[in-house]
């Protein structure tokens, strides 16, 4: 009998290359669509959306394979939307395809397949695979480690990276080798459940139920403590931004870090947001945890090149990461991930990432 | 593959196929043609009239109008009748009765009549999913151009007093309409013990195709036609579709001759898959215990999303479904078992068997070996939030 997979599939063209390339090895591959969104919330072009599932069903009809949807719009509620507006309300910066991976796409999809008596979830992602390890994709340029390193040993044996050995180009010939009308879609890059790249509008929106100060004007102040004019809600600003400061300076001002208690917002010179350590906790280890301090390379966010630095444990159970050389503007509630050459050793979420 | 989903639609029987045939091949005449080519499509035509006519006991093979299904059918009744009665009235009649547990095609046709002047009334139902027939009653009065009441409910099965509220519509001067797609081929149905001036048919629940269905129009009743044109009598205009009325028409026969042992067939292999479900902890039936179709079994599973289990068991090729065909997909709980008051919870982990033509003991048999192991696979899922 064959080895069934489950296939998720958001309708775009690397899970449905992925899904392909599982049939051709041969084995049964159930698609599946989770519906991510309330049903009004839909419509946009993102995962779970009606017509992604609709382009998703047409693969899965080419493919010859089931598919089915499976609702999680509750569990992303919980787990996703509303942990990244309390972020962005508590004046830090949210990393909301890091928690979907966790909870809901390797979390509860994944707990769903073992009942469907499925060995393993396939999706989309560009990573590999060796031995139980999660390394990099061959495609550094795609790379997106920097969102799976919450996976542990135990959800590794039972995932599937199909991708993760292929460039976007090779992706695409294949699909259109396949003759899959997703073939040449245009890739999602924005985060899937905030409409038109609006995330205070989104977060307004839901702000009422959680209640903060994060949305009122304050002031914004230099390093040396001057103040240089009035911020329009600390929810607007995360560490290193340049843009939509409304401060005129002769030499460029970014956000160096943000203080909620005195609901301000603290700019400085572009050598001012550079740091040499942060602190990082909610870890998870792709393998059996260091048991003392360790080198790594550190990226702090998607795209950044790893930095080295020592890791060491700290008497509450995080972990202090000290650069070799200052990184530039970590944010709180960003994921940092620890790698070692290729391979992601784990990671957890920066608390401190201010100027130090 | 065992198919366990006979409310959502059923195979078609090989002789119906085997009738329908040459009415695509050789037979392809229009009924309203002239030579006699057109002749015999049309004594087809009202062959099929007649046996629908006869399982549903209409006086006139006349009173037969064929529909492209059970919806159309449903609509004409309700918005043709709700037309026709606002218009002979001189706009005195402007009220239409219903039910919260009516197919979509009636429920969702609620607000365009809203839309257009009409107060739409829908009747709740009790804890046992049966239609309060005096509550409802007593929302129907002079002003009431029709009321209309499924005779059992697709989803759960259960029968509703549709005889009780048609003597309540024609005592007040309203149409009285009832939506017997369910119910069809496995009840004795009859027009007449009805009260009927109304009732719609769909042909791909009685081992009929898909794409065909019927209105029952009781003689000297009046309708606006939703489509245009002289065919049926000018009640309903399209070139009629000549194969799938005579698989329609088979069909009803076989249905009406077969119908008692179908019944008690049915009957025993839902008593059996009640048994078998039944002793699974957390597993309980929804609707009136005993006042139901033979064919049909509700359940709610606690601590379990329906759908996912509806997948669980298509993979291992059993066929059964969460809710409505109509609306599979999304992990809602029906509006039927919202209706019935059913915990939310409890009405997402539900799951429906209807048995019909062609079903086994070993296909009742599978399903109940298969049933328990995903209950507890699915059971032990960390719950959603």
């Amino acid at each position: 009998m064959k080895t069934r997979v489950l296939a998720a599939m958001s309708g775009g063209v690397d899970s449905s290359v992925a899904a392909a390339l599982l049939v051709e090895r041969g084995f049964e591959v159930v698609g599946v669509t989770m519906k991510l969104l309330p049903r009004a919330e839909t419509g946009f072009g993102c995962c779970g959306s009606p017509s992604d599932v609709e382009d998703a069903k047409r693969v899965c009809d080419g493919l010859g394979i089931s598919h089915y949807t499976a609702d999680m719009s509750e569990l992303f509620e919980s787990k996703v939307i509303r942990p990244y507006v309390e972020a962005w309300l508590s004046a830090r910066t949210p990393n909301p395809c890091v928690e979907c991976n966790r909870s809901v796409k390797f979390g509860h999809l994944l707990g769903l397949a073992e009942a469907w008596g499925c060995a393993k979830v396939a999706t989309g992602h560009y990573a590999r695979l060796e031995d139980g390890r999660l390394l990099k994709a061959s495609d550094l340029d795609k790379d997106q480690t920097y969102f799976l390193y919450s996976l542990t040993a135990r959800e590794l044996a039972r995932v599937d990276f199909p991708v993760g050995g292929l460039s976007k180009t090779e992706v695409r010939e294949k699909a259109r080798a396949l003759g899959l009308r997703v073939a040449d879609k245009a890739e999602s890059m924005e985060t899937c459940f905030v409409p038109g790249r609006d995330v205070r509008g989104f977060v307004e929106s839901r702000a009422e139920s959680v209640g903060s100060s994060a949305l009122s004007t304050g002031e914004i102040r230099d390093t040396s403590g001057r103040v240089r004019g009035t911020h329009s809600g600390l929810a607007s600003y995360t560490i290193g931004q340049r843009k939509g400061l409304g401060v005129s300076s002769p030499d460029p001002l970014y956000v160096v870090r943000l203080e909620p208690e005195r609901n301000e917002l603290v700019v400085g010179g572009g050598d001012e947001v550079f740091v040499h350590s942060i602190v990082v906790g909610a870890l998870s280890w792709t393998q059996a945890a260091p048991c003392g301090a360790r080198r790594a390379e550190v990226r702090v966010r998607h795209r950044h090149p790893p930095a080295s630095a020592e890791l060491a444990p700290r008497a509450d159970g995080s972990f202090s990461v000290c650069f070799d050389s200052p990184q530039r503007a970590p944010a709180p509630g960003q994921a940092a991930v620890f790698y070692e050459g290729d391979e992601v050793l784990g990671g957890g979420t920066i608390l401190n990432g201010g100027a130090s | 593959m065992t198919y366990l989903d006979h409310n959502a639609t059923t195979p078609v029987r090989p002789e119906v196929v085997d009738a329908m045939l040459p009415w695509l091949r050789e037979g392809f005449g229009n009924p309203s043609s002239v030579y006699s080519l057109g002749q015999k499509a049309r004594a087809a035509l009202e062959r099929a009239r007649e046996q629908v006519s006869g399982l549903i006991g209409a006086s006139d093979p006349s009173e037969i109008v064929f529909t492209s299904c059970g919806s159309e059918a449903d609509v004409l009744a309700i918005a043709g009748g709700a037309w026709q009665g606002h218009d002979e009235s001189k706009g005195k009649r402007r009220k239409v009765v219903t039910s919260a547990i009516e197919h979509d095609a009636i429920l969702l046709l609620g607000p365009q009549l809203r839309r257009r002047g009409f107060e739409v009334l829908e009747a709740g139902c009790g804890p046992d999913g049966v239609v309060a027939a005096a509550g409802m009653a007593a929302l129907v009065d002079a002003s009431t151009a029709v009321v209309s009441l499924m005779h059992a409910n697709n989803e759960t099965g259960v029968l509703q007093p549709a005889a009780e509220m048609m003597a309540a519509a024609r005592a007040h001067g309203a149409l009285a309409h009832v939506d017997a797609v369910q119910s069809l081929g496995k009840l004795s149905l009859d027009v007449e013990s009805l009260g009927a001036d109304l009732l719609s048919l769909s042909g791909h629940k009685v081992n009929a195709p898909k794409g065909v269905g019927a209105l029952y129009v009781r003689r000297g009743v009046r309708l606006s036609p939703l489509v245009t044109g002289h065919q049926e009598k000018n009640r309903r205009g399209g070139t009629e579709n000549l194969a799938s009325i005579v698989g329609l028409g088979l069909a009803c026969e076989l249905a009406g001759r077969e119908l008692s042992g179908a019944s008690a067939h049915s009957l025993a292999l839902r008593q059996k898959i009640e048994a078998g479900v039944l002793v699974l902890p957390g597993a309980r039936l929804n609707g009136h215990p005993q006042q139901r179709l033979p064919n049909t079994a509700h359940f709610s599973f606690e601590g379990l999303d329906g759908h996912h289990l509806v997948v669980a068991l298509d993979l291992e090729g059993i066929c059964v479904s969460s809710g409505p065909a109509c609306s599979s997909g999304a992990s809602t709980p029906s509006h039927v078992l919202t209706a019935m008051g059913v915990d939310s919870k409890l009405a997402t982990g539900s799951l429906r068997v209807s048995v019909g033509w062609g079903t086994t003991d070993a296909d009742v048999d599978r399903f109940l070996a298969v049933l328990p192991k995903a209950v507890e696979r699915l059971r032990a899922l960390p719950a959603a939030l």
